[in-house]
């Protein structure tokens, strides 16, 4: 489908076919029932047509008349327009131009205001949040810091205890002098027997040993 | 193809034939159209030059046909030399911009005869009955 742009920019006229609903195209002849057929001619009594003769020449009188008025208006009009631009309208723009320049500048001045205040406010909110930003920092690094040295205090408290190469021999002969033993036994009452060398007594035995 | 804009994209040739013509924008059953200036020789599917008013045919509920007029654009397309279409001539007559058309009287004087001798037909009727 060729666009309507192409089809009006062409200068040898184009046949298209453009799609009206039950209409047969152009190049179809008569049909072979209407061949013969001669369409009745509407009936206009004289008296009619002598009325609609006069009313028409009337009317184009008339049109012609509007017509012609409209024209040499348009024609005044243009004339006019072109006489006005020389001195007269110049100095009307010219006006004009200075009293929007001076309401400009007057809305200027009141909006430079306005722009001052909301940016001073938002400057204050602006220190507001980073302060407060800031001093939720601080307070969250105290606290880390705090945490932090508490630990550090307790490891040290620790490492007293600890086994260094200076104190190796000794610690070894220590404990080799009193060894622990962590072993037990337990019984089905849940009585625990310390040690692998404990004495235990069989209670079973006691009560047979009774009778 | 996509239905061409209502005003202001028609390409014109200065001293081409225009004429101010209804074009109908409305769907099936449902006509609408609008005043147009187009150049005389284009089809009604084609973009126009500039849109004048609208007519809507259908009565709406307070039973009027509303029409819609740009009264200076259309007393400049005149003073171009711009032809007026009759059923446009019609309604500009009707709206007093124009000498009322000679249509409309023919059309008027025709439906009073009519009804005058649908009114006697019946007075006969009746009469005889």
């Amino acid at each position: 489908m060729m666009s309507q742009r192409y089809s009006l920019r062409c200068s040898f006229p184009l046949i298209i076919q453009i799609a009206e609903a039950h209409r047969k195209p152009r190049w179809l002849p008569i049909a072979k029932s209407k061949i013969y057929r001669i369409p009745k001619r509407p009936e206009i009594s004289q008296e009619e047509r002598l009325e609609l003769r006069r009313i028409n020449n009337n009317y184009n009188t008339k049109m012609r008349a509007i017509r012609r008025f409209y024209a040499e208006e348009w024609v005044r009009e243009k004339s006019t327009l072109e006489s006005a631009t020389s001195e007269m309208s110049q100095r009307l723009e010219a006006d004009e131009w200075l009293r929007c320049e001076e309401l400009n500048e007057m809305w200027n001045k009141t909006i430079a205001a306005e722009r001052e205040e909301r940016r001073a406010q938002e400057l204050t909110i602006m220190e507001e949040y980073s302060l407060a930003r800031m001093e939720a920092k601080d307070k969250d690094l105290r606290e880390r810091i705090s945490k932090a040295s508490a630990k550090i205090r307790k490891e040290k408290e620790l490492c007293t205890t600890f086994v260094t190469p200076e104190n190796l021999e000794e610690t070894i002969d220590r404990i080799l002098s009193n060894t622990v033993d962590y072993n037990f036994a337990i019984d089905l009452k849940g009585n625990t027997y310390q040690g692998r060398d404990s004495n235990i007594q069989n209670e079973d035995k006691k009560i047979q040993a009774s009778n | 193809m996509p239905v061409p804009p209502a005003s202001g994209t028609g390409r014109y040739y200065a001293l081409a034939a225009k004429s101010i013509r209804l074009i109908r924008q409305g769907c099936t059953n449902r006509p609408f159209f609008h005043i147009s200036v187009t150049q005389r020789k284009r089809l009604n599917s084609q973009p126009v030059i500039e849109q004048l008013g609208s007519y809507d045919p259908m009565p709406n509920m307070n039973n009027e046909k509303l029409v819609a007029l740009n009264l200076e654009r259309l007393k400049f397309w005149l003073g171009q030399g711009a032809h007026v279409t009759p059923p446009v001539a019609e309604l500009l007559g009707l709206s007093g911009f124009f000498p009322i058309h000679p249509r409309s009287y023919m059309t008027a004087w025709r439906n009073r005869r009519a009804e005058k001798e649908r009114l006697e037909k019946e007075e006969t009727a009746q009469s005889t009955s």
